[in-house]
């Protein structure tokens, strides 16, 4: 189990958090390098996305501070620090095909014309979509959805990329042929990246970092250092227990609210 | 005697399958519809004897009419002029519903607002309109271009309302991710989320809007569908009234399965 190491960190959270009703992220900290692939693992329903959304700029946080490259940053208003937001669906705009869903983004950054054109083509290439530019999303497989919604992510340039369970929807082989995908992109770009699941084995098969979450309301129960000599096996089975025991704790907590 | 029973069944099963093949394709011809229809001649004729070319001139007389208003090229100056007026009051009426529409998905306050408005004009008189534009605009054509936008906006407004109550979430969500501006998140997401409901209201409001302005032709301008229909009831040629009635109804066929289809099937393109 390893603690934080000091900084400088890309992302911090200090101190974060939110209640709808009951507490649902309670001072919560947590640092994260630049170029970590970290895994946000926990039981349904604990916070992980709410936690996501808030990094995402879409909840604001109660109380608590958040740092990107060590200065403090509202994300509900901030305008110059870029997050890509991977969410559970592809969340593209029907209307458009796969280039023009990208290029509308980069045109809200103001860039523009054959600079938007280019870059989108770009990461629809490194995202294995070459050849499907002009496809509208409905005549795309879910998989190759997700794929363009990536892609649409990292086109900003984001200083974080947030990824919200962005496989649980598909299929086991599109989920597996993806998993390996993004790790492909995390090693050409470098990206730093935030990935929620609530798949053990997902966590462990990308990630350079494994986050436990607990059960609500989420604190981190610990964080293990992933690397090529690590013992997964061994991992897999410690971190079985613990996630065990959170998500029963969650399900009793579920009960209590229900009644 | 068993074989025999089953050949029985196996006929009664053909014919019941070919009655049901029958019958499909009558539905497909729209045969009761012809049916009625020709019905509907025989007790026109019949009554058309009984009461006279001014009462119910008989149908042949109606259709030399509209020959002759086809073949003098009469029917397209009042067509025109008919469609002109109904195209810029409706025109207007779909403008001010969307700049509306932008205002109220910034403001939860101003909804309330327009919805009543929209509840109190949907419940006035089109006569109301009709008498307060040849107050305020005499006899000229902005008379049943006022009346058209008066009673086309609150069927556009409530559906671009709904439409935009119901804008997928979860997209504008992806516009604060990427940090669209509002101008951005309307043009690129609100609007065409909405374009189901506007081509709905477009329908239903052209049809209103031609309904209403032939009215309001009646007063006040000297050309247009509802102009020429009151002009001929004038000098008692019934049969031309008819004429005109149904060159309104073939307008308004024309428009719907012609135009308004092929628009929403272009701007839906994507689906």
């Amino acid at each position: 189990m390893a603690e934080d190491k000091g900084g400088p960190f890309k992302l911090e959270v200090r101190g974060l958090s939110k209640r709808y009703q009951i507490p649902v992220i309670e001072a919560l900290n947590l640092g994260i390098r630049p170029g970590e692939f970290v895994c946000l693992l926990g039981p349904n329903g604990c916070g992980k996305t709410t936690f996501l959304r808030i990094l995402a700029g879409l909840e604001q946080p109660d109380t608590g501070e958040i740092l990107i490259d060590g200065e403090s940053v509202d994300l509900t208003v901030s305008s110059h620090h870029r997050i890509g937001v991977v969410f559970q669906e592809p969340r593209l705009l029907p209307w458009r095909t796969a280039m023009s869903n990208i290029v509308l983004c980069l045109a809200a950054l103001g860039i523009h014309g054959k600079e938007a054109r280019e870059r989108a083509q770009h990461y629809l290439s490194l995202v294995g979509l070459r050849g499907f530019e002009n496809y509208y999303p409905n005549r795309l497989s879910g998989g190759m959805q997700q794929r363009v919604s990536i892609a649409r992510a990292l086109a900003v340039e984001p200083d974080v990329l947030l990824m919200d369970e962005p496989f649980s929807a598909l299929d086991p082989e599109s989920r597996q042929i993806l998993q390996d995908e993004v790790v492909k992109v995390w090693r050409t770009t470098g990206k730093t990246i935030i990935f929620v699941t609530h798949s053990l084995e997902e966590a462990t098969y990308i990630g350079t970092r494994i986050v436990l979450f607990s059960a609500r309301p989420a604190r981190i129960r610990g964080s293990w250092e992933l690397d090529g000599s690590s013992d997964r096996v061994a991992l897999r089975e410690e971190l079985g227990q613990l996630l065990a025991q959170e998500v029963r704790q969650q399900q009793a907590l579920m009960a209590q609210t229900q009644v | 005697m068993r074989a025999e029973r089953l050949a029985k069944t196996t006929a009664a099963v053909q014919r019941q399958r070919a009655g049901e093949a029958l019958s499909r394709v009558a539905m497909r011809l729209h045969l009761p519809t012809l049916v009625a229809l020709a019905i509907i001649v025989v007790v026109w004729i019949t009554l058309s004897r009984r009461f006279g070319d001014y009462v119910l001139p008989p149908p042949g007389r109606v259709l030399d009419g509209l020959r002759d208003l086809v073949v003098t090229g009469e029917v397209w100056e009042h067509v025109a002029a008919s469609l002109y007026r109904i195209s810029l009051g409706f025109g207007a009426a779909v403008v001010v519903s969307l700049l509306l529409g932008f205002l109220v998905a910034r403001s939860p306050l101003l909804s309330v607002a327009v919805k009543d408005i929209t509840t109190v004009l949907n419940s006035t008189s089109v006569f109301v309109w009709i008498v307060l534009a040849l107050i305020w605009f005499g006899l000229t054509d902005r008379g049943p271009m006022f009346t058209t936008f008066m009673i086309t906006i609150p069927i556009m407004l409530s559906n671009v309302i709904e439409g935009i109550e119901n804008v997928d979430r979860r997209l504008l969500e992806v516009a604060k991710v990427y940090r669209f501006n509002e101008l951005a998140r309307f043009a690129h997401i609100t609007i065409p989320s909405i374009v189901p409901y506007i081509v709905a209201g477009m329908k239903v409001g052209f049809a209103l809007g031609l309904r209403v302005s032939v009215v309001a032709e009646i007063f006040g301008v000297t050309t247009g569908i509802g102009y020429m229909m009151n002009f001929n009831r004038d000098i008692l040629r019934t049969d031309l009234v008819f004429a005109w009635a149904i060159v309104l109804i073939i307008v308004m066929l024309v428009m719907d399965k012609l135009v308004f289809e092929s628009v929403s099937r272009w701007v839906q393109r994507w689906r």
